[in-house]
């Protein structure tokens, strides 16, 4: 049976931001649909809309030509639109089957058949009495599809699925996607990866600054044109300029170990490595391996044996981080929000917040705000963030720009080492690039990176030595020209 | 000194009567935490409960209208709670301790004409069956309806949010609101619904200190019962079981203090009188230290408003 489902006209304004600007799309089963643009682009609005989180202000949805009334996410799913959201809408603490009889009708012993079934026919192997807190990411997101497929959708939108997936897992999300595709379900994928795009789909509609830009066959596309479309401006591609690496080491891991009281932290078990002056080790993963834990004890989050970390001469395992940057490191952690940055404060607020003794941001103890105010100014217009009010509260930032400020900030100290972890997640292909940029720079001035990062192109891209963190163990030091994404897929999967 | 075996008796049965209201206001209140809402206006909904009901059976006459009374005026002062929380969208936390401020205050000045007034006598079950069994029989019959209410109603509460599926739609909402409603559950309704209930709850734990256990009205009668019961609620990591389990030891220690302190044991008496509160919360964190489950049964959102933007 055909599906069709069109958008028409559809218009949602936001106080301040049109999300949405008079977007008309058509769609059609039997192909896999790509809806790319980058953060912002109004792409997760439309999908919401479809899925009755987000009314419209105008505009119809037509399903095989009846007009829905999309008012909650409880109509889609009667109007069999299934959505697979970025972020998981799982109950953590609740088992997989909890979570998927929860918004079923059926009786917990069909619903079981059922469950087993589906799993079956794609393969998927989950324990559906284990609460959901202690599966993967990959394994998560196929709780979800299978909540989706429960109700034999029609439409299935999938949302930017891949971003928490290591590249074994979103290929076998791809192999399931084009099966679900063969039987007849209309796939919508939303994403801002120009490789996916051209691996799985069929056709693809650009979106920039809530309007639809163009509507393609793949056949007709490249990465390229397909860049430049989303960003409407031509891009400049970066590469590292291979620069050979001193012999003089900065900093040195010996035996590091970390155990957890909290049984959902992972426990670091005999790390060792070193970094030389000018270089990038990059430490791949899935996330959840250990890459948090590991940041915390080389930022000085958690505190180690003194003598397992050596930097610069100085053994400092137990110093704290304020401590450690008195000795030129600076950090960029995951969460730009929670961790690096406080949300609900101004701007020059936060960027006095990483005061190290030398700065003079403050006087016997007072706050000297001009000083402040001076230098927030000059991150601002050096990191090309894109503000000129340094009053405004950090959380109306986007990502991109506050990825830019924080990095600007840790850069204050011009730090012999900078430990990143996931800097670009999240951001979108303009911020990527002048991410990428300002980390290559700083390895041409002769100072070093750890870029701990769950994105192997980034870290393919950065890195002059390449390590892969699994379940809290490091494996070996490897020279990054000898590696490819799929050796780093196989490591990070446990595999040798 | 001679402990005769009815002396015994007699003290595991006042102890299961001081449970009573703790273990009805904790379960009430568990469940309105499920959910995802810290309501901290135990006490005053306790206040609020002993008060109606007193005053409903004084002016009526009759104990039933007086216990739903009781039950229905926990509902009001809850809804009252549920709609600034919820509608208006305001602190739970601020918002709960308003609420125990503003019921005994109101608790006070209705209950001004019912000082000193004579409470009347509760009803109880299998009162002739209270000879049959030495030593069980007695503690086990002869008490109120609402007495065996409280014991069985952990067991329903477990029940409820384990194999049911209203209790896991509860459960969900606690987790994640946004998930919740993502999957079109209507996440106001439940946490209303779980506040009212929690109200009636402590409505009814109010109208049996005011009505069962000691027939009177005092000012201030709770007396700090609803903050044990919060407590309960918290450090039994939301297990109504282990509620039981709590109200029985705080309720075992205070009775226990008291004959203590009428034996003339030389112990300071301001230690006696700490000793439940200190005991109930050690033994309440020995006995829940797994922190995987502390993990599992923690509402995840508690505390936190929660407001669709569209």
């Amino acid at each position: 049976m055909n599906t069709n489902l069109k958008i028409s006209n559809v218009t949602k304004i936001y106080p301040g931001c049109v999300a949405n600007d008079n977007v008309s799309l058509e769609f059609n089963s039997g192909k896999i649909y790509a809806l790319l643009g980058e953060n912002g682009a109004g792409k997760s609005t439309l999908v919401k809309i479809l899925s009755g989180v987000i009314i419209p202000d105008e505009g119809k949805i037509y399903l095989n030509e009846n007009n829905l009334k999309l008012n909650s996410p409880l109509d889609a799913k009667k109007n069999d639109i299934g959505m697979v959201f970025q972020h998981f809408n799982l109950f953590e603490t609740l088992s997989v089957f909890e979570n998927l009889i929860i918004d079923s009708d059926e009786q917990r012993k069909s619903l079981r058949e059922k469950i087993d079934s589906i799993m079956k026919k794609y393969n998927f192997s989950i324990d559906l009495d284990i609460p959901v807190l202690n599966l993967s990411a990959g394994q998560k997101q196929k709780v979800e599809i299978i909540r989706c497929l429960i109700r034999n959708p029609k439409v299935l939108i999938m949302d930017e699925p891949t971003s928490v997936l290591t590249e074994q897992e979103t290929s076998e999300l791809f192999l399931s996607l084009k099966k679900f595709s063969e039987e007849g379900i209309l796939i919508i994928y939303i994403t801002h990866k120009l490789k996916e795009v051209m691996q799985l789909c069929d056709e693809v509609a650009v979106m920039r600054r809530g309007k639809l830009v163009s509507v393609s066959q793949i056949k007709n596309e490249n990465i390229e044109s397909l860049a430049n479309k989303m960003v409407g401006q031509n891009l400049k591609t970066i590469k590292k300029r291979k620069t050979k690496t001193s012999s003089d080491q900065l900093i040195n891991i010996t035996n590091l170990n970390f155990i957890s009281e909290d049984p959902f932290e992972t426990n670091l078990n005999n790390i060792n490595f070193s970094v030389n002056r000018g270089e990038c080790l990059g430490i791949a993963g899935i996330s959840g391996n250990g890459q948090s834990e590991l940041f915390q004890v080389l930022s000085g989050e958690i505190l180690s044996d003194k003598n397992s970390i050596e930097y610069n001469k100085n053994y400092i395992g137990d110093l704290n981080p304020q401590e450690r940057r008195e000795y030129l490191m600076a950090f960029s952690p995951e969460d730009r929000l929670e961790q690096a940055a406080i949300p609900q404060m101004a701007i020059f607020e936060n960027v006095a917040l990483n005061n190290f003794k030398s700065s003079n941001f403050f006087n016997n103890g007072l706050i000297n705000e001009n000083k402040i105010k001076e230098h927030s100014k000059k991150i601002i217009s050096d990191f090309n963030v894109n503000t000129d009010n340094i009053e405004l509260k950090s959380q109306f930032l986007s990502g991109g720009n506050l990825q830019k400020l924080i990095i600007g900030r840790e850069l204050i100290t011009a730090p012999d080492l900078l430990i990143c972890f996931n800097p670009t997640w999240g951001l979108d292909v303009g911020a990527i690039n002048y991410i990428h940029e300002t980390l290559i720079k700083i390895n041409e001035q002769n100072k070093s990176i750890i870029l701990i990062s769950t994105d192997t192109d980034e870290l393919l891209k950065l890195s002059d030595k390449i390590s892969v963190i699994h379940k809290g163990k490091l494996s070996n030091i490897m020279n990054a020209d000898e590696v490819t994404s799929e050796k780093l897929g196989i490591l990070m999967g446990g595999g040798n | 000194m001679i402990i005769d075996i009815h002396f015994i008796g007699l003290i595991i049965t006042s102890i299961m009567a001081s449970a009573v209201p703790l273990i009805l206001a904790s379960c009430g209140e568990l469940i309105t935490e499920r959910s995802g809402v810290l309501n901290l206006g135990v006490e005053g909904m306790m206040i609020i409960g002993a008060i109606s009901g007193f005053a409903f059976m004084t002016v009526t006459g009759s104990l039933f209208i007086a216990v739903i009374g009781a039950m229905l005026a926990g509902v009001l002062i809850s809804t009252i709670f549920a709609f600034l929380t919820q509608t208006l969208i305001t602190n739970h936390v601020a918002t709960g301790l308003a609420l125990t401020i503003f019921g005994i205050g109101i608790s006070a000045m209705i209950g001004k004409n019912f000082v000193g007034i004579p409470g009347k006598e509760f009803p109880v079950l299998f009162e002739s069956l209270k000879d049959t069994i030495p030593f069980l029989s007695p503690i086990l019959f002869g008490h109120s309806i609402v007495f065996y209410f409280a014991f069985a109603l952990p067991f329903f509460t477990n029940y409820f949010l384990k194999k049911t599926k209203i209790g896991l739609i509860v459960r969900a909402v606690g987790d994640s609101p946004e998930s919740a409603s993502n999957q079109g559950i209507n996440v106001k309704l439940v946490r209303y619904s779980c506040i009212l209930y929690g109200g009636a709850m402590c409505g009814l734990a109010g109208a049996y200190l005011s009505m069962i256990y000691t027939p009177q009205w005092i000012e201030n009668m709770t007396g700090g019962r609803g903050w044990i019961a919060l407590a309960l609620v918290v450090f039994s990591t939301w297990n109504p079981i282990k509620i039981l389990i709590g109200a029985m030891i705080f309720g075992g220690l205070t009775i226990i203090q008291f004959h203590m302190q009428a034996m003339g044991v030389r112990v300071p008496v301001q230690f006696l009188t700490a000793l439940p509160y200190i005991v109930t919360i050690i033994v309440l964190v020995v006995i829940s230290r797994d922190s995987r489950k502390i993990r599992l049964s923690t509402p995840s959102s508690l505390g936190k408003s929660f407001y669709k933007d569209n």
